[in-house]
């Protein structure tokens, strides 16, 4: 290894950090719970399909579109992917996610499920931490 | 036209080199495919990147259009043995992103870079190519949440790799198959 490498680790380390630390630190802060139910956006290619609020209760939603089924599950104020019938099984290794800007994909049928942030509203570009 | 049959003997030897690499290229993808990843939490969809090796080995014994070519080979064949159309579009994406950024570190940094940096440096523009691709297709910058730790994964396969790299270059360099390009672009 020479200096140059290093110096490359050492900088996008610091990047990476710079980005989590505070994603840890505010966890429990805009954490959904009773009586503040976070919010979920799913949208199928770029459109909006459903706006879920993430209850303690258990609702199922599924997506059918051509290109296949997806069915997501919230509980415990989260939500997560519980089945699809896409090749690759990716998005059901999300796990299940219960912070907001937290995503779910699904790339080969389009499907993206974002927890919306704590206020609540429409996010255009919520990057900024 | 006419070759003389050193040159096409060179020729020739390119040719094979890439077919080579491309076929170990693939059954790697296909061995890294087996390790459920997600199983230890990792972030979903993310690889090791052993293809990798054969990639960046190429860049320094062959020229740059050579190392397109198997890029493009090892892309598709994976993609037909493990993926799907969108798949194929994505890591097409990844892997031509990844494939110049090292192409140019090598070019114009290697004396400042050994074979890990330039590693590190494939495998998170791989991953910033995969998420771009994919903000695009969701319209949505969203999934850039899951930049961070991609970066700190990509460091830690890119180390891997890089070694094996490094082993790769050594061993074939005795090989009087990859003798004639020892002093190739890389080096």
């Amino acid at each position: 290894m020479k200096r140059a490498d290093v110096l490359l680790i050492s900088i996008v380390l610091i990047a990476a950090l710079a980005f989590l630390v505070p994603r840890w630190l505010s966890n429990d802060a805009d954490k959904g719970g009773p009586g503040k139910e976070l919010k979920a956006n799913i949208t199928v290619d770029g459109k909006l399909f459903k706006t879920v609020t993430l209850t303690k209760e258990e609702q199922t939603i599924e997506v059918r579109t051509e290109r296949g089924y997806n069915i997501l599950k919230v509980h415990d104020y989260g939500i997560e992917m519980f089945d699809a019938d896409c090749p690759d099984q990716v998005c059901l290794g999300f796990g299940f996610i219960t912070l907001p800007k937290q995503t779910i994909v699904c790339l080969p049928h389009r499907v993206l499920v974002e927890i919306a942030s704590g206020a609540g509203e429409d996010e255009v570009d919520g990057y900024v931490q | 036209m006419g070759m003389s049959s050193s040159e096409s003997a060179t020729a020739l030897k390119r040719t094979v080199i890439i077919a080579i690499f491309a076929a170990v290229a693939v059954v790697l993808s296909i061995v890294e495919a087996q390790i459920p990843l997600a199983g230890i939490g990792l972030m979903p969809g993310a690889k090791l990147g052993f293809a990798n090796i054969m990639i960046l080995t190429c860049i320094y014994f062959l020229r740059g259009r050579d190392v397109f070519v198997l890029v493009i080979l090892k892309t598709l064949l994976t993609a037909f043995l493990l993926g799907t159309l969108s798949s194929l579009l994505f890591s097409l994406f990844g892997s031509m992103f990844s494939f110049i950024a090292m192409f140019a570190l090598v070019k114009l940094g290697r004396k400042k870079f050994s074979v890990i940096g330039i590693s590190i440096v494939g495998g998170l523009a791989h991953n910033t190519g995969q998420l771009l691709a994919a903000s695009f297709v969701f319209n949505s910058t969203s999934i850039f949440y899951y930049l961070p730790v991609l970066l700190i994964t990509g460091i830690v396969t890119g180390i891997a790799v890089g070694f094996a790299v490094r082993y790769v270059v050594d061993s074939l360099s005795r090989i009087s198959l990859f003798e004639e390009f020892l002093n190739g672009p890389g080096h």
